[in-house]
């Protein structure tokens, strides 16, 4: 028997009535300040930011809310690294919503990353190192 | 002693990329700031192994199931790689006199700083005499390990609490660690049992920045404990409406509402659950049906019965003695009278209320 054979439902929160405002509590709206800032520092300094939504009170509607504002970009990468991630630009380039996931599958946690590349899409020297090393071993091998 | 970390992670085939969004989901759930997930992703890659000893005492060993039941093969259990376990009764290949050598070995060795996890109350009654390992008494033991040790790590309700040996009449005169310990840093970790990611979560936060992390005032990490169940119940919305449950099977309790009146102790227990969840994020006790048994409170065993509402008094001793009081005739037959009920009920399969529940126990 699968999980969603049990009857229990999850029903909107007290606000809902089913329609698509249920479970807003508004404070996605302020994000979208804090983004557009973020990105200006990008610009001006090249800092990143990361938002990590799940310390915010933010509902399952709000995230949808805000996910659908921001929009979809041209790139989405997928991380295979102890589950699958998800790092997508949104429509607005610098911004990113990052989405870890387990080796379950279960969403473990998810962050907006400003930059222009999310960190962990570039490689590390260290590593670049070592692949350098096996590219060599590999060329040496064929010899 | 080894190398880095993360060279002990790469031979074993995980990445860096592995490690960093296991640190920044770790930070997450520790509501450290994005950035700390980063800081202690470079600060654990850089760790050395330090050496930890782990002593079980009046204990059903369910806190180390819990861990190392951390759904391999995730991340939790690659922060064994971490430490150096030094002694674990339950783990550790050696018996008798080697392993009670390895242990007085990594004390000597690793002496001011290796970490302390305890698990288990520790009885005093009778000078010690009621759980011994290798013939000596718990409480002899625990003293001289904590002598040495930078941190001690209180694992579990028993250790933490006393926990249910501690339950009344406390027949071993169970303390906890920090009844015996005055004058060391310690950190509880409270839960029947625990949750793995906390205590993975702690000991990556000593790790990362050489301290405990911040405590609450029963000793606990607040960034795991700062809540209650409650705080972050998915079924809290049901308690605001007031829409609760009356038994475990009616049509309530079927659309999920709030199982407050069937004795969940969610509002006044301070634990991950909710967030955390169990069993690699399946499910957790209240989501399965059933209300939160308090668990990670000091006495939860001894709080008035896990059926009983919270706004219901919730003295049960009291209640005994002032029923003896009255007359024990009268508390016979009432106890006769439920099992009568409970069994009328069973026959004619009608639902068994909270009440039946309550008084048949």
């Amino acid at each position: 028997m699968s999980l969603d054979a049990i009857p229990i439902r999850i029903v909107d929160l007290p606000s809902g009535g089913g329609d698509r405002s249920a479970g807003l509590t508004g404070n996605a709206r302020p994000l979208l300040h804090e983004l557009s800032a973020s990105v200006q520092r990008l610009l001006d300094t090249g800092d990143t930011t990361t938002i990590d939504l799940s310390a915010l009170p933010l509902t399952p509607a709000d995230l949808d809310w805000l996910r659908d504002k921001l929009g979809e970009g041209e790139i989405a990468m997928t991380l295979q690294a102890g589950g699958e991630s998800t790092l997508s630009e949104t429509a607005c380039p610098g911004i990113w919503w990052v989405t870890h996931r387990n080796a379950q599958g279960v969403e473990t946690s998810q962050f907006i990353e400003v930059a222009f590349v999310p960190e962990l899409a570039r490689a590390h020297p260290e590593d670049v190192a070592i692949g350098r090393e096996s590219l060599e071993h590999l060329i040496s091998d064929l010899e | 002693m080894q190398g880095p970390l993360i060279d002990t992670l790469a031979r074993q085939g995980i990445s860096r990329r592995t490690f960093l969004k296991y640190c920044a989901t770790l930070a997450s759930m520790m509501a450290l700031p994005p950035a700390a997930g980063r800081a202690m992703a470079e600060a654990m890659a850089a760790a050395r192994r330090p050496s930890v000893i782990w002593l079980p005492f009046q204990e059903c060993t369910g806190c180390t199931e819990s861990i190392t039941r951390s759904h391999a093969p995730s991340l939790e259990g690659m922060i064994f790689d971490l430490i150096s376990l030094d002694y674990q009764e339950t783990l550790m290949a050696a018996a008798g006199h080697q392993a009670e050598e390895a242990r007085l070995n990594a004390m000597k060795e690793n002496k001011g700083k290796y970490l302390l996890i305890v698990d288990g109350s520790i009885p005093l009654g009778i000078d010690g005499a009621y759980s011994c390992i290798g013939g000596r008494s718990n409480v002899d033991i625990l003293k001289e390990a904590a002598e040495g040790c930078a941190a001690i790590v209180a694992m579990g309700s028993c250790a933490s609490y006393g926990g249910i040996p501690k339950a009344n009449p406390n027949p071993t005169g169970a303390v906890s660690v920090s009844d015996i310990i005055k004058d060391k840093p310690i950190v509880n970790i409270p839960g029947c049992p625990p949750i793995p990611a906390v205590m993975t979560g702690v000991l990556a936060h000593y790790l990362s920045f050489g301290t405990l992390p911040e405590l609450d005032d029963k000793g606990r990490p607040k960034a795991f404990y700062g809540e209650t169940i409650h705080d972050r119940c998915y079924r809290r919305p049901f308690y605001d409406q007031g829409k609760f449950a009356k038994t475990f099977d009616d049509a309530g309790a079927r659309q999920g509402w709030c199982l407050f009146e069937l004795g969940c102790k969610g509002p006044v227990t301070h634990n991950a659950c909710a967030t955390t969840k169990w069993n690699g994020g399946t499910s957790w006790p209240v989501e399965s049906g059933h209300g939160c048994l308090g668990c990670s409170e000091p006495d939860f065993w001894d709080a008035g019965g896990f059926y009983k509402a919270l706004s219901m008094p919730a003295d049960p001793l009291k209640f005994v003695a002032a029923a003896s009081v009255a007359g024990a005739a009268a508390g016979v037959a009432v106890s006769v009278a439920n099992r009568g009920k409970k069994s009328a009920a069973k026959s004619a399969h009608e639902p068994t209320t909270l009440t039946d529940l309550e008084k048949s126990s």
